[in-house]
């Protein structure tokens, strides 16, 4: 209180001060003058007793106390006046930083909603995922198999609850619309007791939903139930149409409850394509009889989803989990495989991992580039303030001189740094908005827990620190230099011919170097990401995706039910499709191309059985499949539309090789899920499960033997593949207008989602990189031509001394050569180490590749020389009689 | 800039006395005060301006003293200072804490032979 009432008598005081000094030395010249002085002389003898008026009066002031403060206001306006003069460097400082703080607000959100963030559960830290690693199917883990978790159930005393689901896609509609595809659950009635939620509206499950005949209930979540009911109150008990079955609507969901999408959460956790599956929005009770599902197999087809009782551990979890399956080994037939120690292993993993998965890796590496670049764009404005800094040295010595104390001359020199950082830091969180928001709504990938990415506390606190961190990373090293200036040199130092100061010139070359070393580093990770994305676009696929068009169509078990049934639908789509006028082949397969192996079987020789069969990816596909997509057959013959016996199989020849390694596959029998096939032909390998990895082995039967529910019709066409699109769902909805058509797309963009993560990561390096390399080039050619520019008198003396302009033209370069290469010798050890660490995001590229390493350093060198070259030339043509008489 | 040694010797704290003890005895405005105590140390004590101002806006911000506007002796407008009970109250304190000091320094400079 005293303290605001000081302050606003403030004005009065300086008044009061400054009347009362003037009165003061007119009563003391009027007393000098009474004892016999003149006039003249009185004046001279009290202004000289009196000194400085306005120091006194400074001095008085200070008395109250707020000096302080307004000092700091004094600074700032004078730094506001001195940026006013300098609008060159102004705008260029804002804009570095607010684009510095921006890129680094928006990536460090993303980390923190997506990694740091824990699950918007009660009590997230108790929630696990469980899963099984069967050492002959491969070294992932799995989803696992629902006969050994309701072991799990039975027996493990560390879970609360534990839940089985299994997640995917339903068509949904109300009334006589075309269904829409939404994302569903299908879990355990106990998944809503698991995770702790209770519903807005309505109930969650109850054991008793779970039962066949009494499941025909759902639940909605927030997001669905305005939409499919504009958030009608009334819900509860009303109909919707799922997969054209009838369910009572029984619950909402809270507005706030998210649950992970199939790929967030998902079994597989290979390096698989992504598929856009649309967010879970519906949920459906199951009950799971374990007596169904065999003792060895049905892995990866459910989730475990548990909570794990308070102050359980993870270890604690595993240890009980590993005696359970070494029970279930025992109990295993000898029929069912692989029964030797270790052949089966359980593993809990907190959900919030289980979730994050992947994109960890990306994040943190996207986390590491912008805070280089952010570091590199500070060095830049550092050395700008640096340069800045020797320019006023004359204004600090000057200012010391008149008795400003080192304190005094730092603040005033931090002050201008905080109003440049506190502008660039709200505009870089204002961009920061803007890029989330866009992000959220047009996201280039697909991240897990997008929906919940935007700014909160954690993240502000962030850019601040951020904010006052670079303020006096780049304000204080010039305002060190700035106040360490010793008056009397400085002041006296206006000859040119002296070489700068040393230390100075070494402190900038040092930003130089630390600038080239940050920049290698990102430029070599980018050569590694662009050679991988390149390869993985480029590499040979086997296939052709472009003028081909594909269309998922989702048949309900309720009127598709018979295998006849699917089989009239497709022949009749089919017929219809090869009807559109363009179009040169269609067919049909059971999975999408390029999203990742699956329905994953054992096959084997029927002559020959081995221990541990190979596994190949099941697929079930029309004739004129791999003409349509432009597969290459190898031996024998596709399928065709006269084929009459189904129990023929066509195998990749990577697959025919396996089983046959002296070629002789065609012909031969083959066993899969206990049923005997004859290969007819061979294809070529190709990579169309995923590009990422190895082709995977194959194994196609016709689609009559056993139609897809899900079904995928491709038709390639002479044109473009978009103009197929409509044709493509007005052909399906013309054959049956309810049916749900999940998604229609080119093949083309299927690929690209599919390497959608690496094209991100690569773009953003790439900006990240160019942006780095612009900097980099810019502080190189300012501390040249700074140099070069205060070194005119001495290139003239050495010129007038006989040095030629060549000598002088490689003098300049080798000073801007040496922290060009340390930097770069000292990025390139530090991105082999860096390299290691991506490895795992890297796509046929090692981590240390020579053809990029030199690529990276040739261009860097050149852009070291374009940002040399000026500065050099114009040091070369100085005119020697010109600088010389110029003093 | 040449400084007088008297002021350098002051202690610290004095100056305040000193004005406190002026303004006991009447109101009075700076440059009177000033006169004052040169006069009343016959010379022996000289206050700069620049030591006065700031002790008087010091003395002002604890309530010691108030100052308002009026008319000096030579028919010029002046702020003149005022003695406050606080100040008054104050002054004793510093005068009692002063003669101590006086005669420990006493003590000191001239020790009772043993």
């Amino acid at each position: 209180m005293n303290l605001i009432r000081r302050w606003l008598a403030r004005k009065g005081v300086d008044r009061d001060l400054a009347g009362e000094m003037a009165a003061h030395l007119e009563e003391k010249i009027e007393h000098l003058i009474e004892q016999g002085a003149s006039e003249e002389e009185a004046r001279a003898t009290v202004h000289r007793q009196f000194g400085n008026v306005t120091l006194h009066e400074e001095n008085s002031r200070e008395a109250w106390g707020w000096s302080g403060v307004e000092q700091f206001v004094n600074d700032l306006q004078f730094g506001c006046r001195l940026l006013k003069k300098t609008p060159g460097f102004t705008l260029t400082a804002l804009l570095t930083l607010a684009l510095g703080i921006g890129a680094s607000t928006a990536v460090f959100t993303l980390v923190d909603s997506v990694v740091l963030k824990p699950l918007a559960y009660r009590n997230s830290g108790e929630l696990v995922a469980g899963w099984e690693r069967v050492r002959v199917l491969s070294s992932d883990s799995m989803g696992p198999n629902p006969r050994h978790v309701d072991l799990w159930k039975e027996r493990a005393t560390v879970f609360a609850g534990l839940t089985l689901l299994r997640q995917g896609a339903r068509g949904v509609a109300l009334g006589a619309e075309h269904p829409r595809l939404v994302g569903s659950v299908t879990s355990e009635p106990n998944l809503f007791d698991v995770l702790q939620i209770r519903p807005l509206l309505g109930r969650t499950f109850r054991p008793e939903d779970g039962v066949a005949g009494r499941d025909n209930v759902a639940i909605l979540s927030y997001p669905l139930w305005r939409s499919l009911f504009q958030g009608d109150p009334n819900v509860i008990g009303k109909t919707i149409r799922v997969a054209e079955t009838p369910c009572e609507v029984i619950g909402v969901l809270p507005e706030g409850f998210r649950f992970p999408n199939a790929n967030a959460l998902r079994a597989f956790r290979s390096k698989q394509g992504i598929s856009s599956v649309p967010e879970p929005a519906l949920f459906l009770p199951t009950a799971i009889d374990a007596n169904e599902f065999s003792w060895n197999g049905d892995y990866g087809n459910w989730i475990a989803l548990g909570r794990l009782k308070p102050d359980v551990s993870i270890r604690q979890a595993d240890a009980q989990l590993a005696p359970i399956e070494t029970q279930v080994l025992a109990q295993m037939p000898a029929s069912e495989g692989d029964r030797r120690p270790g052949a089966l292993q359980a593993f809990v993993q907190p959900m919030q991992e289980a979730v994050v998965g992947d994109s960890k890796t990306g994040l943190w590496l996207l986390m590491a580039a912008v805070i280089g670049l952010m570091l590199i764009a500070c060095l830049n404005l550092a050395n700008a303030q640096l340069g800045r800094a020797v320019v006023r040295q004359r204004e600090g010595a000057l200012r010391s001189a008149l008795g400003a104390s080192r304190r005094r001359l730092l603040a005033s020199a931090l002050a201008e740094n905080l109003v440049l950082a506190g502008a660039g830091g709200l505009a870089g969180i204002a961009l920061a908005t803007i890029a989330l928001n866009l992000l959220r709504h047009y996201s280039p990938v697909d991240l897990p827990r997008l929906l919940e990415v935007h700014l909160n506390a954690t993240v502000l606190a962030f850019s601040l620190a951020l904010t006052l961190g670079s303020c006096i990373f780049f304000g204080m090293i010039p305002a060190l230099k700035f106040m360490h200036s010793d008056p009397q040199t400085a002041l006296q130092a206006n000859n040119s011919r002296t070489i700068g100061s040393r230390q100075g010139h070494q402190l900038r070359t040092w930003l130089i170097g630390l600038q080239v070393f940050g920049c290698t580093v990102l430029l070599l990770l980018t050569g590694l990401f662009s050679k991988s994305l390149l390869h993985l676009l480029y590499q040979e696929k086997g296939f052709k995706t472009g003028h081909v068009a594909v269309a998922e169509v989702d048949l309900s078990h309720k009127t598709y039910g018979t295998d006849g049934s699917r089989v009239v639908f497709d022949n009749a789509v089919l017929r219809d499709l090869r009807a559109i006028p363009g179009v040169e082949s269609a067919a049909l397969v059971s999975s999408m191309p390029l999203e990742g192996e699956s329905w994953i079987e054992e096959l084997q020789r029927t002559d020959r059985p081995q221990q541990n069969t190979p596994l190949v990816n099941l697929r079930w596909i029309s004739p004129g499949y791999f003409e349509t997509i432009h597969e290459k057959l190898v031996a024998g013959r596709f399928f065709e539309e006269r084929d009459r016996n189904l129990n023929s199989i066509v195998l990749s020849q990577g697959e025919a090789r396996n089983l046959w390694p002296n070629g002789d596959a065609l012909g031969g029998q083959v066993e899969v899920e206990g049923r005997k096939f004859t290969v007819i032909g061979v294809v070529a390998d190709a990579r169309t499960t995923s590009l990422k990895s190895a082709p995977a082995k194959m194994a196609y039967a016709h689609y009559k033997d056993r139609p897809p529910f899900a079904t995928f019709f491709l038709a390639r066409g002479k044109q473009s593949a978009d103009l197929l699109l409509s044709s493509m769902r007005q052909a399906i909805w013309s054959q049956a207008p309810d049916v749900t058509i999940a998604r229609v797309k080119t093949l083309d963009s299927q690929l690209t989602e599919s390497l959608a993560p690496e094209r991100f990561q690569t773009f953003v390096l790439i900006a990240f990189a160019a942006a780095a390399v612009l900097l980099a080039m810019l502080g190189i050619y300012g501390v040249l031509s700074y140099s070069v520019a205060r070194r005119r008198q001495e290139i003239g003396v050495r010129m007038a001394l006989g040095a030629t302009r060549g000598q002088i033209f490689s003098l300049t370069l080798g000073e801007g050569g040496a922290p060009v290469f340390y930097g770069m010798a000292s990025g390139l050890m530090v991105s082999l180490l860096a390299g290691r660490v991506v490895q795992k995001l890297l796509y046929g590229v090692r981590a240390v590749d020579a053809p990029v390493i030199a690529t990276v350093a040739a261009l860097f060198l050149a852009a070291a020389l374009i940002a040399a070259f000026l500065p050099a030339r114009r040091a070369a043509s100085v005119d020697p009689m010109e600088a010389l008489r110029a003093e | 800039m040449k400084r007088r040694n008297e002021q350098r010797d002051l202690l610290p704290g004095t100056l305040e006395m000193l004005i406190l003890e002026t303004l006991r005895r009447g109101s009075l405005h700076g440059y009177a005060i000033a006169q004052s105590i040169q006069q009343t140390s016959e010379d022996v004590l000289q206050v700069e301006e620049g030591s006065l101002y700031p002790a008087l806006q010091r003395l002002l911000r604890e309530g010691w003293v108030v100052a308002a506007w009026g008319i000096s002796a030579r028919n010029r407008r002046v702020r003149t200072y005022k003695i406050t009970l606080a100040g008054r109250k104050r002054l004793r304190r510093e005068i009692a804490g002063f003669d101590r000091l006086l005669a420990g320094i006493g003590r000191v400079m001239r020790p009772v032979e043993s």
